[in-house]
């Protein structure tokens, strides 16, 4: 366990978060913050109970596990100490807390964006990075594609990239096209 | 109907693209709705695809102004999951380097926002002790723009004449007591286009979560380098200036102060400067767990998160960056203001796009 940073809010008001949210895993002090695992956590209540402490919303951090579902960490700063509290979601749906936390309005829509995660009991969810119309999930569809979804590695494998055409022949200031000297013809005599 | 004056993507009143509708009623706006994603480069996406190496230099360029706070939160991640200890040394060029982004972001936001305001000598004196800053950073890290300054264990280049960044510093530190604070808190002019417009009060502030100079305007004491110190910002004497009011002059005056403040921490960091290493001299290996830094950059709070499987590749890298949450509250801040302060409430916020869309 390494050092901390952040105020030293003392072991009392842990123990309250733990006991006021259910929370059975221990806290883990690790790094800058707090990490606790709370797989079936309600998000919205979670979020409550921290703005009753003052407690400012920092970001969430949604990763697939692999098998349709998603480990969501909630980050939030409580009074200068970072807290780091994961929930496991088995399917691509959780609670939204933009409606008690509105500063968590434009993450939800930039992880449903990138990889799917439904959030229900919004008005509505409109994309933030991509445009309205766009396929959801980017991340997911361009992680299904491996490799192929970089344009550039794609480009340098089919040889459709710049680096594998000719270069253009420049052209005189009139228009006139110039010969290329040959680069080669040296090495080759 | 009320009309809908759509600004943006791409506008002369804009720095990058964004787009912003602004419903009105006469000259007076009702409402607005922002869209944002016209940088979008799937950064995130990007850094999972990519070694610890590549991902410095790729997350470096996450933002063309506070390039230096993306290396520095995604090396100190990676130092708490290495469980590397940074030599002393390079934490003080650390902070120095951090301190003069700072200046250079602040003062560049100064000038755009004269400019808006029509004031174009308080512009001219805002871009020529910017430009000061650039000199410093150009001669300390032989760049203008991305600095390459950090590294996972420590820095990339020594500072070996503090004297002249000491020098620069008191002379922006003066400049701005004595001829950019009295003008910026006095002139009529600055006075008649900023006091009292675009306000987010502290209600609004701490609802949606605002980050920097912009919480600090409204009346919230938040900053990192104060509330969860890191590198040696412990054991500097600093003031975090905070303001009430929560209106365009309040962000404008909180960041002026700010560059008095950051001036007197470039100078604390190398009146104690150490001898000693600048890196912890060691190939790192990043073993497997999940890591979050943060730290206190210009527009506020740059949070980084990163997961690793003991591979040199990550697993997952998380930005948030302070105008991410920043943004949303500019529809709050034009409601019921004029038209034609618009840009200016916009810009008030010191909005970086690049950093946004990612």
């Amino acid at each position: 366990m390494t050092q901390t940073t952040g105020v030293d809010m003392g072991p009392d008001v842990f123990a309250e978060l733990r006991e006021e949210l259910g929370i059975e895993a221990p806290w883990e002090a690790r790094g800058e913050g707090h990490w606790v695992e709370a797989a079936g956590l309600d998000p919205v209540t979670l979020a409550a109970r921290l703005l009753a402490r003052q407690a400012r919303f920092v970001t969430l951090t949604a990763t697939p596990t692999g098998d349709g579902g998603f480990r969501l960490l909630y980050h939030w700063d409580l009074d200068g100490s970072l807290l780091n509290i994961a929930i496991r979601v088995p399917g691509a749906c959780v609670a939204s807390i933009a409606a008690v936390c509105p500063s968590a309005d434009w993450v939800e829509r930039e992880v449903r964006d990138y990889y799917g995660l439904e959030f229900t009991d919004r008005e509505d969810t409109p994309p933030l990075m991509l445009r309205e119309g766009d396929e959801r999930a980017l991340f997911v569809r361009t992680r299904a594609l491996g490799r192929d979804a970089d344009p550039a590695d794609t480009a340098r494998r089919t040889g459709s990239g710049p680096a594998a055409q000719p270069p253009a022949a420049p052209t005189a200031w009139n228009g006139a096209a110039t010969e290329l000297p040959d680069a080669g013809a040296e090495e080759r005599e | 109907m009320s009309p809908v004056i759509p600004v943006g993507p791409y506008h002369p009143a804009l720095e990058e693209p964004y787009k912003i509708e602004l419903v009105c009623d006469g000259e007076t706006i009702t409402d607005s709705r922002i869209t944002v994603g016209f940088n979008f480069r799937a950064i995130e996406w990007l850094a999972e695809r990519k070694n610890y190496t590549q991902d410095l230099a790729l997350v470096e360029r996450v933002c063309g102004i506070c390039s230096n706070v993306h290396t520095l939160t995604f090396s100190r991640a990676l130092e708490q999951l290495a469980g590397v200890e940074v030599p002393e040394r390079a934490r003080h060029i650390r902070v120095v380097v951090h301190e003069a982004e700072r200046l250079h972001s602040h003062l560049l936001w100064a000038g755009v926002a004269c400019e808006l305001m029509g004031f174009q000598t308080l512009f001219m004196t805002c871009f020529a002790l910017r430009e000061k800053v650039m000199d410093v950073l150009e001669a300390v890290s032989g760049n203008r723009v991305n600095y390459a300054m950090n590294k996972p264990g420590g820095v990339t280049r020594d500072i070996v004449d503090s004297a002249m960044v000491v020098a620069a510093a008191r002379e922006i530190g003066r400049v701005t007591s004595e001829q950019l604070i009295p003008v910026l808190t006095t002139d009529r002019t600055v006075r008649a286009r900023c006091a009292g417009v675009g306000v987010l009060t502290r209600e609004q502030a701490q609802a949606w979560g605002v980050l920097g100079p912009v919480a600090r305007a409204s009346g919230l004491p938040q900053d990192i380098r104060r509330a969860a110190p890191y590198e040696i910002y412990d054991r500097l004497d600093f003031e975090v200036p905070v303001r009430t009011e929560g209106d365009v002059l309040a962000r404008i005056v909180v960041r002026a102060l700010e560059v008095v403040e950051s001036c007197r921490i470039i100078e604390q960091a190398l009146d104690g400067l150490p001898g000693g290493p600048i890196d912890c001299g060691d190939f790192i290996h990043i073993p497997a767990g999940e890591a979050c830094a943060r730290i206190e950059g210009p527009r506020g709070e740059v949070f980084y998160y990163v997961a690793s499987d003991g591979s040199d590749v990550p697993t997952r890298v998380r930005i948030r960056t302070p105008t991410f949450q920043n943004m949303p509250t500019v529809a709050l801040m034009v409601a019921r203001q004029t038209l034609a302060d618009a840009p200016l409430i916009q810009a008030s916020i010191d909005p970086c796009y690049s950093c946004t869309d990612r």
